[in-house]
């Protein structure tokens, strides 16, 4: 095979207790991770109708060609896919994916990735050292959190040798295994469940910690002391050394704060920096061969490794109570790494819980009792408390263990809590994480997908920065004008300026339509597929660049070329996306997906988006185009239109070579991907595009 | 040879007294860095060779952890990336807070003024390469796999390591012998990990290193005032002052 594959997938059988090996060649048109974790799963799950609890889910956990590598911001994620069990009110195919080793070790270990399949009659986990691969009784891991059974695991796998050279088959290592795993509340098959990895490493969104533990699995402890071969080491090298030119990294000596909106070039610990008590000493934790760092570690150890909405869960209530960040945020934080929640279904859960309370509908009792004391809101021990109720499933999380949109189906408010938008899912379960009526790139891209997108491309660059340069009567570092300029060169084969234009006839327009489309593809392939990490590609805008220029259309394949040897252009990666993003459609499609299953909740249509009521606070100004000039301007107030969304997704659909009556694709849209089998499937289930 | 000759790495003798001297001109930073793990002791028949004019530092409350360093090693020596063939080590404890002796853990050579690796090796495959500012390195051609120098390398881990594919020991060369790297390495050149280093956690240095059992006192922490910019502490004691001692001398 090319650079950068091992050539083998371990496939393991839980209810066999078996395991064997899958040829990586034969998927690596896919490039890795999801791309290979979607072709593996349309082959290997049979049914993709079945529960995410039925034991025939299939579940991948994928590396990538970069992992184990020297490639910036890309060497340490694992993507995660099955049918996860978040989705309401169907259960759908879906993904999420981790930062940290594992997926290096796991190619170290010689493998490409590891599919689950089948489910244990007993609590078991796998121990792999390279070639060695063993389910063993999890007897004596279960019921242990996620930090005390990796640091049991580590203990079993080094058999008591710290720090000294161990020997591993024929290799040697001073590493500590890296182990994947679940809490408490993926051990009672939460739909808000994580899967943890170190510390502050999840995969949340999707509910594939509840998987894990309907399949019995405890964890999987990975250890390798073998090499991913590279195809042209001094071209990594020096692509390496070329990057650093794009980010903090190098330019320490003449260092200043940046303004917002390059991801790439972004500061060490910027996704804990402003959640943790000032006076707290850190230092920068970064995942597998990472150039940017953005976590930390603290001088108390806890939350460490965790970033951005494993703080934002609670921070804001611990503020309130305290004044100020205190050690309560970080030790409820890593209360929620340890019982392995969904830090999205917490902080949803907390928002919704905390107006029903001020609505006087939930507390002592009320119609929703509970034993929370919202007298306590902002301590840890109420978010321990609260936590615990939601992984263990009694008084308020009986229903939350469920997540919140089954919670609320539970409950008989979905409806009327939705319409009211006090619980702020925006589409398929799945609550808000950026507001949909405004920031629409986002809210569409979750809309025809399986699950909030959680794709910060353009985020920082069209919310973020000119937010917060307008709440300081600053100019955002780079320009409307210079941001529509530099998306016409990136975003090919568009090539649209347009694509930036968010004002009230710009969102419902053919070009946001080419950016959603641009955005599903370029996240497929090299996102989620070669698993480049998405708080730092990719790299439009950057201070450091040339006028302003991000890395992004020459880093990707610069590196791709470096790594596996392989002349891909940025334009070719963009069609392996397309591709991809079809394959998943076509699942979603044969779980019952239909364009009129494609609807925000109500409140996205009936109330205007105001700062405060979503999750985050700070008032969307956003890039528009109005009388022939860019600027950013206020999109506050702004409800979607229900008849201009419609209009938007036909001609989405139509862009896509989807059948716009259906929202399926069309023959010889898939045919001309090599999607042939795909559409031949579709067929015969009666779910064709037209 | 007269008794009180000692053979070093390039085959040169140095006498007991030239040792002596040699030491003296290096400082008692030379001497603690190579003999504090072992107690000193000087016989009349006394291996030693030059020390060396290059080592690398580490400055563990800088370190992240993400392990770039090591990918970089074993990417621009071996063409590959193999951690476990990496020549500097970062254990992390990823649990452990920061400033916590155990939490992050480089281990690099040390270039010991007495290398106790060369010492022990039978063949002189192990020695003090004169070209590269004596640098404690292993001539591959001569290496006959006996580990002699990893059990004798008074660190744990054992700074020379055990590479399974060639089944010979291997070390840090401070990047002499990187085929994979465009720039030219060793001493006057660049090293691969200081080069990628995301926080500049890593320096090349000509001096020896002031250290103790813990190992080097390095403070990288207050360079232009970058690092208190960024949020972090530039102190050991997690304050933000701005250091006494500067950082580590030589360092670039």
């Amino acid at each position: 095979m090319a650079g950068g594959y091992t050539g083998k997938i371990l496939r393991i059988d839980l209810t066999n207790k078996s395991v064997s090996t899958l040829d990586s060649e034969k998927y690596q048109e896919y490039g890795g991770g999801h791309g290979m974790g979607s072709a593996i799963f349309w082959d290997l799950c049979e049914d993709k109708t079945i529960s995410a609890f039925d034991p025939k889910n299939v579940i991948t956990i994928m590396a990538s060609p970069f992992s184990g590598t020297l490639v910036p911001a890309a060497s340490g994620r694992t993507e995660v896919q099955g049918i996860g069990p978040q989705a309401w009110p169907t259960e759908l195919f879906t993904r999420s994916n981790f930062g940290g080793r594992f997926c290096g070790h796991m190619k170290w270990a010689g493998w490409d990735g590891i599919v689950v399949e089948g489910a244990s009659d007993e609590p078991v986990w796998v121990d792999i050292r390279n070639g060695e691969v063993e389910i063993k009784s999890a007897e004596g891991l279960w019921g242990l959190d996620a930090v005390e059974v990796q640091e049991e695991i580590w203990r079993i796998v080094q058999n008591g040798v710290e720090k000294e050279w161990r020997e591993v088959g024929q290799g040697r290592t001073t590493q500590r295994p890296a182990v994947l795993t679940i809490g408490k509340a993926g051990e009672t098959k939460s739909r808000a469940a994580a899967l943890i990895h170190d510390a502050g490493n999840g995969a949340g969104q999707g509910g594939f910690g509840g998987v894990f533990g309907a399949k019995n699995l405890k964890a999987i402890s990975v250890l390798g002391t073998g090499a991913v071969e590279i195809a042209d080491p001094k071209a990594l090298m020096d692509a390496r050394i070329w990057s650093m030119d794009y980010a903090v990294a190098g330019h320490y000596d003449e260092y200043q704060p940046l303004g917002m909106g390059s991801m790439f070039g972004g500061a060490p610990a910027s996704g804990a920096a402003g959640y943790a008590p000032a006076d707290q000493p850190k230092s920068p934790m970064g995942c597998l061969g990472c150039h940017k760092n953005c976590r930390a570690r603290f001088q108390s150890g806890a939350s460490n490794g965790s970033s951005c909405v494993d703080y934002f869960f609670y921070h804001v209530y611990d503020q309130a109570a305290h004044g100020s960040y205190t050690q309560h945020i970080l030790d409820a934080t890593e209360a929620l790494q340890r019982y392995g929640i969904n830090s999205y279904q917490a902080e949803a859960a907390l928002i919704w819980l905390n107006n029903l309370h001020k609505a006087g509908i939930l507390g002592p009792g009320l119609e929703i009792d509970t034993k929370l004391d919202f007298t306590k809101l902002g301590t840890a021990d109420f978010a321990k408390q609260f936590l615990d109720m939601m992984a263990n499933g009694y008084d308020v999380g009986e229903a939350l263990h469920e997540g919140v949109a089954y919670a609320a189906e539970k409950w008989g408010r979905y409806e009327e809590d939705t319409k009211t938008g006090i619980l702020p899912i925006q589409v398929h379960g799945y609550v808000q994480h950026y507001d949909a009526r405004t920031e629409v790139e986002w809210g569409y891209g979750s809309l025809v997908g399986d699950r909030d997108i959680n794709e910060h491309d353009f985020n920082t660059l069209v919310f973020w920065a000119p937010s917060v340069a307008n709440l300081f009567g600053a100019q955002p570092a780079c320009s409307a004008d210079q941001l529509a300029e530099i998306m016409a060169e990136k975003l090919t084969p568009y090539n649209d300026p347009m694509m930036m234009d968010y004002s009230d006839e710009g969102i419902y327009s053919e070009s946001m339509a080419k950016l959603v489309a641009w955005h599903r593809h370029y996240t497929r392939y090299y996102k989620q597929s070669l698993a480049m990490c998405d708080w730092a590609w990719g790299d439009f805008f950057n201070e450091y660049g040339p006028e302003g220029r991000g890395m992004t259309g020459e880093g990707e394949p610069k590196f791709f070329k470096a790594v596996t040897g392989i002349d891909q252009s940025f334009e070719e990666g963009m069609e392996i996306g397309r591709k991809i993003w079809n394959l998943d459609r076509a699942i979603w499609i044969l779980q019952g997906r239909h364009r009129d299953a494609e609807v925000f909740t109500d409140y996205n249509y009936e109330l205007g988006a105001v700062p405060g009521y979503t999750t985050y606070e700070v008032p969307y100004v956003v890039p528009m185009h109005k009388d022939g000039k860019w600027s950013y301007e206020s999109a506050v107030g702004r409800v979607l239109d229900r008849d201009k969304v419609e209009d938007w997704k036909t001609k989405f659909y139509t862009l896509e070579g989807w059948d716009p009556a259906t929202g399926w694709p069309k023959r010889e849209t898939l045919e001309e991907l090599g999607l042939g089998h795909v559409a031949d499937e579709l067929e015969a289930a009666g779910k064709l595009g037209a | 040879m007269a008794d009180n000759d000692i053979k070093t790495g390039e085959g040169q003798g140095v006498s007991r007294r030239q040792f002596l001297i040699g030491a003296g001109g290096v400082g008692i930073g030379a001497l603690a860095g190579g003999f504090l793990v072992k107690s000193f002791f000087l016989p009349e028949k006394v291996f030693a060779v030059p020390a060396a004019e290059g080592y690398l530092v580490v400055d563990t409350k800088k370190c992240a952890g993400c392990a770039s360093c090591m990918l970089a090693c074993s990417l621009t020596h071996n063409g590959v990336g193999d951690i476990a063939l990496s020549r500097i080590q970062v254990q992390n404890n990823v649990f452990g807070g920061f400033g916590a002796p155990e939490s992050i853990v480089q281990e690099q050579c040390r270039q010991c003024p007495h290398p106790y690796c060369a010492e022990a090796c039978p063949t002189g495959a192990m020695h003090a390469d004169a070209s590269n500012g004596y640098t404690r390195t292993v001539d591959q051609a001569k290496c006959i796999g006996c580990e002699r120098c990893i059990e004798a390398c008074p660190f744990t881990p054992s700074r020379v390591q055990w590479n399974p594919k060639k089944r010979k020991a291997q070390k840090c060369d401070l990047c002499k012998d990187t085929p994979f790297m465009t720039e030219e390495g060793g001493i006057g050149g660049q090293q691969a990990c200081v080069a990628v280093c995301p926080t500049h956690a890593i320096s090349f240095v000509t001096d020896i290193p002031v250290q103790n059992d813990s190992g080097y006192q390095v403070n990288l922490r207050d360079v232009n005032g970058a690092w208190a910019l960024l949020g972090m502490p530039t102190q050991d004691d997690g304050s933000y002052a701005p250091a006494a001692s500067a950082a580590a001398p030589g360092a670039h």
